[in-house]
């Protein structure tokens, strides 16, 4: 092709066109540009393989259309929106309440273990166990005073003696919703509920425990808490345990116990 | 049907040079502006994946978090790039293709400067913190009309090109052309409305914005990309398009099926579920398309691969094929349930996107800009080297791209249908996936570094200027003497 370039005679001038040994050498060495090309041939294996596709897609659309329903049912039939087997998956159902409840307060009773540690056992000598212990049998108020703003000084639980330097106050640190959940825990799983008490504590009462109780700088001492009674517990309706709305009946609370602040 | 085509006539010669001339400004200054676009994208993609990789980097900035990077690099990728590198594409093919020459070059760069100044400050705007949120149209409302009017004016040259077109039936890549010259002014236009004027219901219009992308790619990126590849391919290859019906079969089948596309981005979403079930059976049907195009580029290269060696526009092109083809696998087996779940609303999605924005469209762009460019500045390309660096360092970014999204896709999928785990844990899956994307960024912006220094020289018409074409590899003869050298490329390579 650049041979016949070169040896085609007089180009340079044609209608004002640019010649031939002007253009440059890209446009010279090109193939000439693809063109349409009319003709006509079925092959049979391209329709079968087209026809394959086609059936794929018709079945794909039989199986997931839902056969243009309008109604309000969004979803294909066969789709559960429920997580795979392997990760533990199964048909959906709705759990407990107070499962959930207990699992949350069990978080929560992460930043105890040091301590009380998972067993609820304690350290012997060193910090008081919560299982048999008086004071989370006993009435919820106590209890949450204590984990509201700690206790300091000698204390007896479940018939020994500990002196230590004192308990963490948590009520600036945790939620109302948390400090219940972390009580009905410890309420549940670790102390011994006389019968048709559920042991739980819920948001509200916990609220309650901090209008009361919340505003105060120092920790408890054993002394300073007795002004609270021992069973004292805390106002709030008693809740079903299914559904974590209220049941009705409401947890006899100590109204007129007194704050000690208050005096 | 011939093996090979017939040799160039002196006139097609003359032809070519004047119609060249012609367009030669126009389609530079869209190739440039593009080019510099790609590298702030490529760059924003950096950025963007490093912040992902490593989310406390730069807390005190709110200009370089996450939510401002990846929109304004995703818009910049799109319409900064590769909208108006194919422009280029689309003028020089039509021109060329049509055999008329562009007799409003003028307009085309004042249109051109429109739709720079606006992608300006649609990027800007995303930047500074008022973008929309609405994937692919992050530019806040008010620019729309701008971009629309700038694209009509394009497609209108397009269109007058084409109404004006010597010779016999249009090719195929005419007529992929024609198609995107009309597809986008439709689809930009219903869903810029829809989504900032009329639209109501939230769930709908994220319907509507899905619709937008898939119909993006499958009505502009796909077609564009398509009308190069059949232009280049057969045309450095020295053969005619093995089964000229297949192509024509599958630019129909895709004209008539990219528009039912979209909803299947939302498997089991909030929608009557026909809508999304019609986006997945068009995606399983659009497989149609996808295995004429493998078997017309296969057959056309068939004996003839060892060009790939040398040509620079081959190399990108099928390169973008392949990729081309994956992707249509990939989307029809991601419209079953068992597949999507893992995949959908993970970044297999993003994977995919710039599988095919990148990969595919990408690619055959610059094949087709590393052919394009020589014939108008009429100087050839400085350094076969750099081409090399250029394919392959993008190669590789794209290639990890892909791997490593479609692996956090399957690391996270599980744990986004486990309704009761938290949500950050799937979040948290896809973690150490990120900074392969992050790595693979900083290779693409390497190689679009030394693709954008190359356009520039041959901007300023500093190319080489002796004979010959920049080839990826030296031809083995060319050691021998210059003169034969550059006639045994001529043979076989454009």
């Amino acid at each position: 092709m650049s041979e016949e370039n070169s040896t085609e005679p007089n180009l340079d001038y044609q209608g004002g066109r640019p010649a031939v040994r002007e253009a440059h050498d890209a446009v010279r060495r090109e193939k000439p540009d693809p063109v349409a090309d009319s003709s006509n041939k079925v092959l049979i294996s391209r329709v079968v393989v087209a026809g394959v596709i086609l059936v794929a897609a018709s079945l794909y659309f039989n199986a997931y259309s839902n056969t243009f329903d309008r109604s309000d049912e969004f979803i294909h039939p066969g789709y559960v929106a429920a997580p795979r087997p392997s990760l533990g998956g199964g048909p959906v159902e709705e759990k407990p309440w107070i499962e959930t409840w207990m699992a949350d307060g069990k978080k929560v009773y992460n930043s105890c273990t040091g301590c009380h540690q998972a067993s609820g056992m304690g350290t012997p000598g060193l910090f008081p166990p919560l299982k048999g212990s008086e004071w989370v049998n006993g009435g919820t108020e106590r209890l949450s005073m204590i984990v509201l703003n700690g206790v300091t000084g000698p204390i007896e639980v479940a018939g020994a003696s500990y002196n230590n330097p004192g308990m963490t106050p948590w009520g600036k640190l945790l939620s109302d919703e948390k400090l219940a959940q972390v009580l009905t825990y410890i309420r549940r799983n670790f102390g011994e509920m006389p019968d048709g008490k559920s042991g739980v504590v819920t948001t509200a009462m916990m609220k309650v425990a901090r209008e009361r109780h919340g505003d105060r700088a120092t920790q408890w001492t054993v002394a300073e808490m007795e002004s609270v009674s021992a069973d004292a517990e805390l106002p709030g309706e008693e809740v079903d345990l299914n559904t974590g709305e209220s049941a009705g009946g409401s947890v006899e609370g100590a109204e007129s116990a007194e704050s000690p602040e208050s005096e | 049907m011939s093996e090979t085509m017939q040799e160039a006539s002196v006139q097609d010669v003359q032809e070519r040079s004047v119609i060249d001339r012609s367009v030669r400004y126009p389609v530079l200054f869209f190739f440039t502006a593009a080019a510099g676009w790609l590298f702030l994208a490529t760059l924003l993609g950096f950025a963007s994946s490093l912040k992902l990789a490593a989310p406390e980097l730069w807390d005190a900035c709110p200009w370089l978090g996450y939510g401002r990077l990846f929109p304004a690099h995703m818009d910049a990728l799109i319409y900064g790039w590769g909208m108006q590198a194919g422009f280029g594409v689309m003028i020089w093919l039509m021109a060329r293709l049509c055999r008329v020459e562009v007799k409003n070059a003028t307009t085309l760069i004042v249109a051109g400067n429109v739709w720079n100044v606006a992608v300006l400050v649609g990027v800007l705007s995303v930047w500074g913190g008022y973008g929309t949120s609405m994937p692919w149209i992050y530019f806040p409302a008010f620019l729309w009309p701008a971009l629309f009017l700038s694209y009509s004016v394009i497609s209108g040259t397009l269109l007058m090109m084409f109404k004006r077109r010597r010779g016999g039936e249009a090719y195929v890549s005419q007529k992929y052309i024609f198609g995107a010259a009309l597809w986008f002014p439709w689809i930009y236009a219903t869903a810029n409305l829809i989504l900032h004027h009329t639209g109501g219901s939230a769930v709908m219009d994220a319907g509507v914005n899905a619709w937008f992308m898939n119909n993006l790619i499958y009505f502009w990126f796909i077609p564009v990309g398509l009308s190069s590849a059949y232009y280049i391919i057969p045309k450095i290859v020295g053969r005619p398009i093995y089964s000229y019906q297949l192509a024509q079969v599958g630019f129909w089948a895709l004209a008539v099926l990219a528009g039912w596309t979209g909803f299947n981005r939302f498997l089991g979403g909030p929608f009557p579920s026909w809508m999304p079930a019609i986006g997945g059976a068009a995606s399983i049907l659009i497989l149609i398309p996808v295995a004429a195009v493998a078997v017309n580029f296969l057959g056309t290269m068939a004996g003839r691969t060892s060009l790939m060696h040398y040509s620079p526009s081959l190399r990108f092109t099928v390169f973008g094929g392949i990729m081309f083809n994956l992707y249509g696998v990939f989307i029809a087996l991601s419209s079953y349930f068992d597949v999507s779940r893992y995949l959908q609303f993970s970044y297999a999605t993003v994977g995919f996107d710039i599988l095919i924005i990148y990969g595919f469209f990408s690619m055959v762009i610059f094949g087709a800009i590393y052919f394009i460019v020589p014939r108008i500045t009429e100087c050839e390309w400085p350094s076969g080297k750099l081409i090399r660096f250029h394919f392959w360092y993008t190669s590789y970014g794209i290639i990890t791209i892909i791997v490593f999204m479609i692996a956090a896709g399957l690391a996270q999928g599980g744990a986004i249908n486990d309704w009761s785990g938290d949500f950050m844990d799937s979040v948290r899956r896809g973690n150490g996936y990120v900074v392969a994307l992050a790595i693979a960024w900083a290779l693409i912006s390497m190689a679009n570094l030394a693709f954008y220094y190359q356009l520039l020289l041959m901007f300023f018409g500093w190319g080489r200027k002796t004979e010959g074409p920049t080839l990826i590899h030296k031809k083995p003869g060319e050691a021998m003497s210059a003169e034969a050298a550059a006639g045994f490329a001529k043979e076989e390579t454009a």
